[in-house]
């Protein structure tokens, strides 16, 4: 058959080679890559100078966290904080007095020092501009080949996703076909199999009509036999009935019919009679004469003197043999 | 007084009966229409009515012609008719008759008229009707003289008779007989002829001495018997209408037993001239005789048969007296009888079915017959002194002598036996009754 000669395409590649995942994965890995680049586009921090930087900061603390739950406890201890505080502020005064001392000192010494380190600041500023135009001018560099083979990385990329697309439309068109393909396989089985139980039931069902059809003639012939039968038991009662009435009709004939002298035993009249259903007599024809008028107008006056001939009672035995019947008169006993 | 006779019937009944039955049978499958056989008839006489006849002008005495009639017809075996006094109405003409009525009493033919006086003459107006056909089968009229009204009413029963049964009545026929009256030399023999139901006798011969086998002419003119007026049997031939008598036969011997010939020219008859009775024909014109038989046995009474084809005769060549059949002059005689040991006075129908004789039996003697083709015989009389059997020209009825309280009678019967009536008792014996032909 057709459909089996087609081969299916086999689809049972593992899950990591999905082209989804594969495709989600370099979506990922795109996105990352994106993500790198534009940090890398941001200018990068200079180093502040550390004579700048190096301000003295006295360490505030913390803010205690305040604890809804601890209040109670938390009073006694703030009193203690209170009396330490004041303790430390008195000690700070003294030593901020000495420390005004020292201080002015050390500014002097810190305004010499400030001004080696401007100096050294100064040189070591041109030595850093000067690197850093190096640097800048190497970042650059790095940055346009980084950006080269982002551009090129992307674009292989974008390549390979195309390509990937491609291969996943293809995929798709593929597995899509195959579905198809299955789904028409599958149709097609689906319509061969509905075929073939269509055949099957229109098969069973002309089996079953058959045997219906045998069934159904068995019984006409049953009871077509049982009707002949029947037909011939009211046959044979019809026959029976008719030959009675027969009888009695030549009897009453025979006594009501007087041959004339001139009969011979050669002489026939035939005569056509008509009733009716009561017996009497609707007509009476001569359709075969004797050649002897005397013998056919005897046979006439017979037919014709009973007023009532005996017929049965059954419509159709009267129907069907006396409704209409012929009379032979045919002496054979002569006086 | 009335002697009812019957034949043997059974064994053609039971025949008829398996036939009829077998009929059936093949009737029941053999055609899509019925047809059923009818193969036998009413055993009876037809219902017939004779109105009696209205009349107009005065009628002579005695019977009415539709009284005759009446009579004939019943007289025949073949009819019965009914009473005047049980008739629902008495027309006389067609319109008249309402046919519901008649066929309500049964009956299957109506006879109207009316008689009308002319002068010296009576003439009938008639129709016969078909009473279950409700058809007139017959409508005639028919004149006579005053004096013979006898002569009209046999006519019209023999219309009515031929319309009914397609065959010629003999009501109009004539008889002729011996009678034989008085003692010693009181008696006397009378040869007379009447009408067929005895009425209007004529003597045409008496005599001191026995007048025997009157036998009548084709043509019913003639008369020929034997006389022995002269002391010996002679042969005569008598013209009725003058009177004029021939002897035509009186050789030594035996002269007896004469028979006409179809043509009436010539005799058949037995002569002992030769020493022993054999049969002559003899020319009427010419007188010669020609021998017909040559036996040393006894051969006498010969007949001719149906269209003069072969001469029955009696002739004891046998042992004792059997009917024979000779087909031509010469020829070696058949015997027809076996039945009994005397079968004698042949005398053949005119339709060539049956030959009647006397035929004894048990020591009596009754009529019996023979179907010629067939060869059965059957006895017609149930009387046991019948002889001079004689047959009507239309076949269908005897008439014979028997025996009766010491005397003897004529009596008709119907050729099968089934009916029978008494001639008018007459003075003394009647015998050697001959029924004429018909003449037209």
């Amino acid at each position: 058959m057709i459909g089996h000669e087609r081969e299916t395409i086999s689809t049972d590649t593992p899950p990591w080679k999905s082209p989804v995942v594969l495709s989600v994965a370099l979506h990922v890995l795109l996105l990352v890559i994106a993500l790198a680049g534009w940090s890398w586009t941001n200018p990068v921090q200079e180093p502040e100078p550390r004579s700048i930087s190096a301000r003295l900061v006295s360490p505030e603390p913390k803010p205690s966290p305040v604890v809804d739950e601890q209040d109670q406890r938390d009073k006694e201890e703030e009193r203690r904080l209170q009396e330490e505080k004041e303790r430390q502020q008195a000690e700070a005064e003294r030593k901020r007095q000495q420390e005004e001392a020292r201080r002015k000192e050390a500014e002097e010494q810190a305004r010499k020092r400030e001004q080696e380190r401007k100096q050294q600041e100064a040189k070591a500023r041109e030595l850093a501009e000067q690197q850093a135009r190096e640097k800048e001018a190497a970042r650059q560099k790095a940055v346009a080949e980084a950006k080269e083979r982002a551009r090129q990385k992307a674009e292989q990329e974008q390549r390979a996703r195309e390509e990937a697309k491609r291969k996943a439309e293809e995929e798709q068109r593929r597995r899509e076909e195959a579905e198809r393909q299955r789904q028409e396989q599958q149709a097609r089985e689906e319509a061969e199999r509905k075929r073939k139980e269509a055949e099957r039931r229109l098969k069973e069902q002309q089996l079953e009509a058959l045997a219906e059809q045998a069934r159904q003639e068995r019984e006409a012939e049953a009871r077509r036999q049982q009707e002949a039968a029947a037909a011939r038991a009211r046959e044979a009662q019809m026959l029976s009935d008719s030959e009675k009435y027969q009888a009695l009709i030549r009897d009453r004939l025979s006594q009501a019919w007087y041959p004339p002298s001139s009969a011979t035993e050669n002489m026939v009249a035939r005569l056509q009679i008509t009733l009716l259903p009561t017996g009497e007599l609707a007509n009476v024809r001569l359709v075969s004469s004797s050649g002897n008028t005397a013998f056919d107008n005897s046979a006439l006056g017979a037919a014709r003197s009973l007023n009532r001939y005996p017929v049965p009672d059954d419509r159709d035995t009267f129907e069907r043999y006396f409704r209409q019947f012929t009379i032979e008169f045919n002496p054979q006993r002569l006086r | 007084m009335t002697q009812k006779t019957s034949c043997h019937k059974t064994t053609v009944k039971m025949l008829l009966t398996g036939w009829l039955a077998a009929m059936m049978l093949s009737a029941g499958n053999a055609s899509a229409e019925l047809l059923i056989r009818i193969t036998e008839g009413a055993n009876s006489a037809i219902p017939v009515s004779v109105v009696p006849f209205a009349e107009s002008g005065a009628m002579p005495p005695g019977d009415k012609v539709s009284s005759i009639v009446q009579g004939d017809l019943t007289m025949s075996g073949e009819f019965r008719t009914l009473e005047p006094s049980k008739m629902l109405s008495l027309p006389s003409k067609g319109s008249d008759v309402y046919f519901r009525d008649w066929r309500m009493l049964g009956q299957r033919y109506v006879l109207v008229g009316e008689l009308t006086r002319s002068g010296d003459r009576v003439q009938a107006r008639y129709e016969l009707f078909d009473v279950n056909q409700e058809k007139r089968i017959l409508g005639e009229t028919a004149a006579a003289g005053v004096g013979s009204v006898r002569t009209l009413a046999h006519h019209i029963s023999d219309r009515i008779y031929e319309a009914i049964t397609g065959e010629p009545g003999v009501f109009s026929t004539k008889l002729a007989y011996v009678t034989v009256s008085g003692e010693g030399d009181q008696m006397r023999y009378r040869l007379q002829v009447s009408d067929v139901d005895g009425k209007r006798a004529k003597i045409r011969l008496e005599s001191r001495e026995p007048i025997l086998s009157p036998a009548w002419s084709p043509d019913g003119k003639k008369l020929a018997y034997v006389s022995f007026e002269t002391g010996k049997p002679a042969i005569y031939v008598h013209e009725l209408s003058s009177g004029q008598r021939d002897k035509v036969a009186d050789f030594s011997g035996l002269n007896s037993a004469p028979a006409w010939s179809e043509d009436g020219k010539s005799l058949l008859m037995t002569l002992s001239r030769d020493g022993n009775a054999e049969i002559y024909q003899m020319d009427l014109a010419s007188r010669k005789t020609t021998k017909l038989t040559n036996h040393w046995a006894i051969d006498t009474e010969p007949a001719w048969g149906y269209a003069n084809k072969g001469i029955y005769f009696t002739s004891d060549r046998s042992g004792g007296p059997q009917i024979y059949f000779m087909e031509r002059p010469g020829a070696e005689p058949r015997r027809i009888t076996f039945g009994s040991r005397y079968n004698a006075r042949p005398r053949p129908d005119n339709k060539g079915e049956y030959v009647y004789y006397v035929h004894q039996r048990d020591r009596a003697f009754h009529i019996a017959r023979t179907n010629l083709k067939t060869g059965d015989e059957s006895i017609i009389t149930r009387t046991e002194s019948d002889e001079s059997p004689s047959v009507s020209p239309n076949g269908r009825l005897l008439i014979y002598a028997t025996g009766q309280n010491g005397s003897s009678v004529l009596t008709v019967v119907s050729a099968d036996g089934g009916a029978a009536y008494s001639l008018p008792a007459a003075d003394g014996d009647v015998r050697e009754p001959a029924w004429g032909p018909i003449t037209r």
